[in-house]
């Protein structure tokens, strides 16, 4: 009777413990959080960042959003969203609760004007909201609700008589140039200066053919090339600018490899790109299968985080990359779905406090996304790095640890500063599980040089007294020898 | 048993590191060779080859340990020299080479030593370098492997009485050789599976209309 009580008690403990896995488990984040691991493995780890509320549109008063595109988070808070299938700029108070403002007229000299299919907005550094009117094809700068400038049919023998400018998404630095990404511009960036005048192409990529390519190319007939990929440039697709002026631009790479650039303000590429070169979202890309989930990361929005990070969206998989100064990947989140959450057809990303916000074209709605502890270590430990306070970011990567102990970076950091410390063994196991060979190697050589030092005595006497040792032998049992063969074959017990 | 570990076997083994031409002149014309003796270098080699890549100090180390797997490897270095075996085989018969089976096998399993002998020593000193010493390590594995090769064409050369131009050549049709060894086998193997299949559907269907 007793064994059966207690074997009921046991079996009622289980089903309870299995009943509350299970509702841990739905309680649980709707996608994978991952990142790569030095053999490019994906390593499972806690979720950095999960799924807020989902704003429509609908709760801020406004009416629900339809197709929006763009969005902009400025320097005071404020949210920017370029609602574009209601032709209106959405503006949310840093709470993303209230409205500030909603824009769909403006004074155009004495008249109302208003904005055909809007799909960029930004704020300058000296407070002018920049809009990229895609189907007026035209950017307008307003101060508040009134037109300060207009950008439009931009004139230059480089753009060819019959040139349509579309402009997409815009960006402005601290000297007042406007960087405008335009439909079916390979040629780069096109910037202008403070009165709108065309200056030139910015950050242009160069189109790489392979030799195997150009050979396949040169066997095909006239109709066949007509009938193959053309080798154009690939097109930017986001902008951001970060506070030193460096424009961060995403473009979509089909080779996968570098998705993002940081341009200096001469257009060159000074990204860094991290340990294994790699910048372009996924490594592992499915290849073989003819999904639409399959393929290289198509990166369409970048958006700057401060200290160094950026983060960029994914539309292929719904997936968004963060990045550190260094090229590093930190984390990957993010995912397709009809749950709450996950995307269906994200557009843009912008970057608020503690959080990320995204915009999705089909749910028609701001996605947040809350900062969890495990992404607030990790954001923490990289920006401390940024500042160079070492001492202060280990502590951080020791906490990361505890939530993820296979996390390179973290474990890469800490050996570095027992490096620092002196500390060479354990400086060498933890850069060891960092795959940090440059800094092993010299943990390694100190730890090598002080064993060397404090043996060296007993070593130097031991071989000395050891060569010594072996002479006299040899020639003590040489002469022995000499004795038996003087003997003449006399006694051998000798 | 005795006969294949003697003193002697071993002396010519080992002499072939010395003077490659005449042990294995000695090997083929005087039967001082030993097939036993090649099979334990090739074994030897693909353990230390295995062993180096698990426990090579970490600043030479770039292999994931998740990817090793010894029975795999030793496989595949027997399988690899037995295919040079019987394409070499296959092509020297035809050629006018002199060399039996045996000699092939010997000369195939004594040219492993070099870097099998090297790679013992290489993989402990890995654990006493740093970045910087690295390329001794490498230099040193990088002798072997040329050590390896240039008795591989000397023992084919001795054994089979050519110059070294028709070695050569009868390297690369060796080559050519094990692909097509390669690609038969495949055939063979996917035709045996098909006809595994037939009588099996036959057995089914027989057991599932009885």
């Amino acid at each position: 009777m007793k064994a059966k009580r207690i074997a009921a008690i046991i079996l009622l403990v289980i089903i309870v413990a299995a009943v509350a896995s299970e509702a841990a488990l739905a309680t649980s984040v709707p996608y994978d959080t991952y990142t790569y691991d030095y053999w490019g493995f994906i390593v499972y780890t806690p979720a950095a960042y999960i799924p807020g509320e989902s704003i429509s549109g609908v709760s801020l008063g406004t009416g629900t959003f339809n197709d929006p595109q763009g969005i902009f988070a400025a320097p005071d808070g404020a949210v920017y969203i370029a609602d574009t299938g209601n032709n209106r700029i959405v503006v949310l108070e840093p709470d993303l609760h209230t409205v500030r403002d909603v824009i769909s007229t403006f004074d155009n000299n004495g008249t109302e004007d208003s904005f055909n299919r809007p799909r960029g907005v930004t704020v300058s550094p000296d407070g002018l909201i920049y809009i990229a009117d895609t189907e007026n094809r035209r950017v307008v700068a307003l101060d508040g609700t009134t037109l300060v400038k207009t950008i439009r049919d931009p004139e230059a023998e480089l753009l060819g008589e019959n040139f349509d400018f579309v402009p997409l998404k815009v960006a402005v630095d601290f000297a007042g140039r406007v960087f405008v990404i335009a439909r079916n511009m390979f040629q780069g960036i096109m910037t202008f200066n403070q009165d709108g005048e065309f200056v030139g192409f910015y950050g242009t990529i160069n189109v790489n053919i392979t030799l195997w390519q150009r050979f396949w190319r040169a066997l095909s007939t006239q109709e066949q090339r007509a009938r193959q990929q053309q080798f154009i440039p690939t097109e930017f697709t986001g902008l951001d600018v970060d506070p030193m002026g460096f424009i961060f631009a995403s473009n979509i790479d089909m080779a996968g490899e570098q998705a993002v650039r940081r341009l200096n303000p001469n257009g060159e590429d000074v990204i860094r790109r991290g340990e294994n070169e790699h910048l372009g979202g996924d490594l592992l890309m499915f290849p073989f299968s003819d999904s639409p989930y399959s393929g290289p990361s198509n990166i369409i929005d970048v958006a700057y985080r401060g200290k160094g990070m950026y983060s960029l969206l994914d539309s292929r998989r719904g997936r968004i990359f963060t990045y550190d100064r260094e090229g590093n990947l930190l984390y990957v989140f993010g995912g397709m779905g009809q749950q709450a959450g996950t995307f269906r057809q994200p557009t843009a990303i912008a970057v608020q406090e503690g959080r990320i916000l995204a915009l999705d074209a089909i749910r028609n709605e701001l996605i947040i996304f809350e900062q969890t502890l495990y992404g607030e270590l990790i954001n923490r430990a990289v920006s401390l790095r940024y500042d160079g306070d070492e001492a202060l970011a280990v502590e951080t990567w020791r906490e990361v640890l505890i939530l993820n102990e296979n996390l390179e970076l973290a474990n890469a950091g800490i050996g570095k500063a027992y490096l620092t410390a002196g500390d060479n063994i354990n400086a060498m196991r933890y850069l060891e599980l960092g795959m940090d060979r440059h800094h092993y190697s010299i943990a390694f050589r100190r730890y090598r040089n002080d064993i060397l030092k404090d043996n060296i005595g007993w070593m130097l006497t031991v071989m000395v007294a050891g060569i010594f040792g072996f002479v006299v032998l040899r020639a003590l049992r040489r002469r022995r020898h000499k004795d038996v063969i003087d003997d003449g074959g006399g006694t051998m017990d000798a | 048993m005795r006969k294949y570990f003697t003193r002697e076997h071993l002396g010519y083994m080992f002499g072939v590191l010395v003077r490659p031409i005449d042990s294995f002149y000695e090997i083929r014309y005087r039967d001082k060779g030993s097939v036993p003796l090649a099979v334990i270098c090739v074994f030897v080699l693909s353990a230390l080859f295995t062993i180096n890549r698990i426990f090579a100090g970490f600043v030479v180390n770039d292999v994931n340990p998740r990817t090793i797997d010894g029975i795999e490897e030793m496989s595949a270095f027997f399988l690899i020299l037995a295919l040079f075996c019987i394409g070499n085989w296959a092509v020297t018969v035809l050629m006018e080479g002199e060399g039996r089976m045996r000699d092939i096998i010997t000369v195939a399993g004594y040219a492993m030593l070099p870097i099998a002998l090297i790679l013992g020593p290489a993989t402990i000193l890995s654990r006493f370098i740093s970045l910087e010493e690295a390329a001794f390590y490498h230099i040193l594995i990088g002798i072997g492997i040329a050590w390896t090769a240039v008795l591989m064409l000397i023992g084919v050369m001795t054994v089979h009485n050519y110059t070294l131009l028709k070695t050569l050549i009868t390297l690369v049709l060796t080559f050519i050789t094990i692909l097509l060894l390669v690609f038969i086998g495949l055939l063979v193997l996917d035709l045996l599976n098909q006809i595994y299949r037939f009588f099996y559907s036959i057995y089914t269907e027989l057991v599932f209309r009885f």
